[in-house]
């Protein structure tokens, strides 16, 4: 017989058919671009300055934290304001990814109930859109760089494999959390102080050199926490970040990654009568 | 009602889709006022007040290549349901769905749409979403805008859009996949009575090629001259399956409606 067979039974809680389910992704990876793209420029649609706000967002809030660190705070050393920018735009590629993550499945209900496909593309969606907004970021931290005089060494190179293991966790978490909102929906309510506290308890406002010994657990607990720290070394420092760093940041990332899409392909065919 | 166990006996290749004992259960919630000290006390005892929906229970169900199936019935007989289970959208809580060959639905029109973006973006987003690839749709973008009537104001935002031109753009889209089984949700009223029979028409031209139809309608006239059979369902049973004029003149005869225009045509 020619014609593919498809067979539709009762749910039940397992992985679908990987190879299948990646195949099926893959050919609609030009439709997640073009969804994201849609998505990214109806944020800024009414807006005088529409998508120039990419590049705004990350001076203005550059901006405020120049006026409270030099201007308030008197600090002659820029390194700390440097790092500042640097981490907290790597920070916000991993907030934006979860904050727009939490409700893509649940306010894709309108595809979910009207078409088949894989589900995963609504939170794969969400960090496509949180990188796009990130990229710009990274002209403008360089450019606060250059203007500072923070060194640009060969070790900067290192920011590559630091972006692919946030960007990894970042996806993880999306995932998830955009599973457990269709079952928890309290979760998304949540999600600000969540992301809040994570800015507070990760190396952004602080150096993690800076850290008092009692408060060294954090970068255990913390999964953000040898990620930015990598990403301070290598990008604000020129310095080679530690291995532990990389390996912990990636260990943490892979490991969420694969929990978070088990949870949610395992439950995706359920997602249309829990909407 | 016609029971459809004797397909079993057809070749595997000219049945597209099988539906065999199908039903579906799910649940809602009920909480009718959403205060905080109803959420306290549903908290409380640890679980919610919900309500089961017995959407379909037992359906059989063949269909052809080659054949256009009608599917009527009153609202909440299970139709969409019925479809969307057939689509792979819902999992089904009981029984076993078959579908021989590639599935497009048009069970809204719009899907994927983004209204702040043209129509011309918007024929990429929704065939995109429809599952055709962007050269498809490049090969068959005049013949989509042309379908939909809409001329220069295919570059306008389509918030700027009449729910007509708007149904317009999104059924040109749809109508444009060639799957082997086109699954169709009441999108037959689309627009003008002139874009009405355009869209008949593209149904009846899609019925010609070697592919299976299913048609879920309340327009009745449409259905008795496109249709091969008719299933009627009603609380999600198959009260009938046949003939599409005995089928409907019966489901007419059981809502007490006669015939009318009214109910005839979709308005």
């Amino acid at each position: 017989m020619s014609t593919p067979l498809q067979v539709y039974e009762p749910f039940k809680a397992g992985l679908p058919k990987l190879g299948k389910y990646w195949k099926s992704l893959w050919s609609r990876r030009t439709f997640i671009a073009e969804h994201s793209k849609s998505e990214l420029r109806e944020q800024h649609y009414d807006s005088v300055f529409g998508q120039m706000w990419l590049v705004i967002n990350p001076l203005l809030l550059s901006g405020v934290y120049f006026i409270l660190i030099v201007i308030i705070g008197g600090k002659t050393d820029t390194t700390r304001y440097v790092h500042l920018t640097g981490t907290l735009f790597l920070f916000y590629l991993v907030a934006n990814s979860l904050s727009s993550g939490v409700k893509s499945v649940t306010s894709g209900q309108r595809l979910i109930l009207n078409t088949a496909f894989p589900r995963i593309m609504l939170p794969l969606s969400s960090v496509v859109i949180a990188m796009f907004k990130f990229l710009p970021t990274i002209v403008v931290f360089m450019v606060i760089k250059a203007v500072v005089g923070s060194p640009f060494t060969i070790q900067m190179l290192w920011a590559l494999p630091i972006l692919f293991i946030t960007t990894l966790l970042a996806l993880g978490l999306a995932i998830a959390i955009s599973c457990i909102n269709v079952y928890f929906r309290d979760i998304s309510s949540f999600l600000p102080y969540m992301t809040r506290t994570l800015l507070y308890l990760s190396p952004i406002l602080y150096e993690a050199s800076t850290l008092k010994p009692g408060l060294l657990f954090l970068e255990y607990v913390n999964p953000l926490f040898p990620i930015l720290d990598s990403w301070s070394s290598a990008l604000v420092h020129g310095q080679n970040p530690e291995m532990s760093s990389m390996l912990a940041g990636l260990g943490w990332a892979t490991g969420i990654f694969f929990l978070g899409t088990y949870f949610f392909l395992s439950r995706e065919r359920e997602f249309a009568v829990r909407l | 009602m016609s029971s459809l166990s004797v397909s079993n006996l057809h070749k595997t290749n000219e049945i597209a889709v099988s539906v065999r004992d199908l039903s579906l259960t799910y649940s809602t919630t009920i909480d009718r006022r959403p205060t905080f000290k109803v959420r306290a006390k549903a908290l409380m005892r640890g679980k919610k007040q919900t309500r089961v929906v017995n959407a379909l229970r037992n359906v059989n169900l063949d269909v052809e290549y080659g054949h256009v199936l009608g599917v009527i019935g009153a609202n909440g007989a299970g139709k969409s349901s019925l479809m969307r289970c057939i689509a792979g959208i819902l999992p089904p809580t009981q029984g076993r769905i078959e579908v021989y060959g590639s599935v497009s639905t048009l069970l809204a029109l719009g899907v994927g749409f983004n209204p702040s973006m043209s129509g011309r973006d918007n024929v990429y987003l929704g065939g995109l979403a429809a599952g055709m690839t962007r050269d498809e749709i490049n090969g068959h973008f005049d013949e989509i805008a042309s379908f939909s009537e809409l001329g220069d104001a295919i570059d306008a935002p389509m918030r700027t859009y009449s729910s007509g031109m708007y149904a317009r753009l999104a059924f040109s889209v749809a109508a444009t996949v060639r799957p082997d089984i086109l699954i169709i949700d009441e999108a037959l009223s689309t627009g003008d009575a002139k874009f009405k029979e355009k869209s008949l028409n593209r149904v009846k031209e899609l019925r010609s090629d070697d592919r299976a139809l299913i048609l879920v309608s309340h327009a009745m006239q449409t259905l008795r001259e496109t249709c091969n059979d008719v299933v009627w369902l009603d609380k999600g049973k198959v009260i009938s399956r046949g003939e599409p004029n005995k089928v409907i003149d019966a489901y007419q005869e059981f809502l007490q409606v006669g015939k009318s225009a009214a109910i005839d045509e979709d308005v």
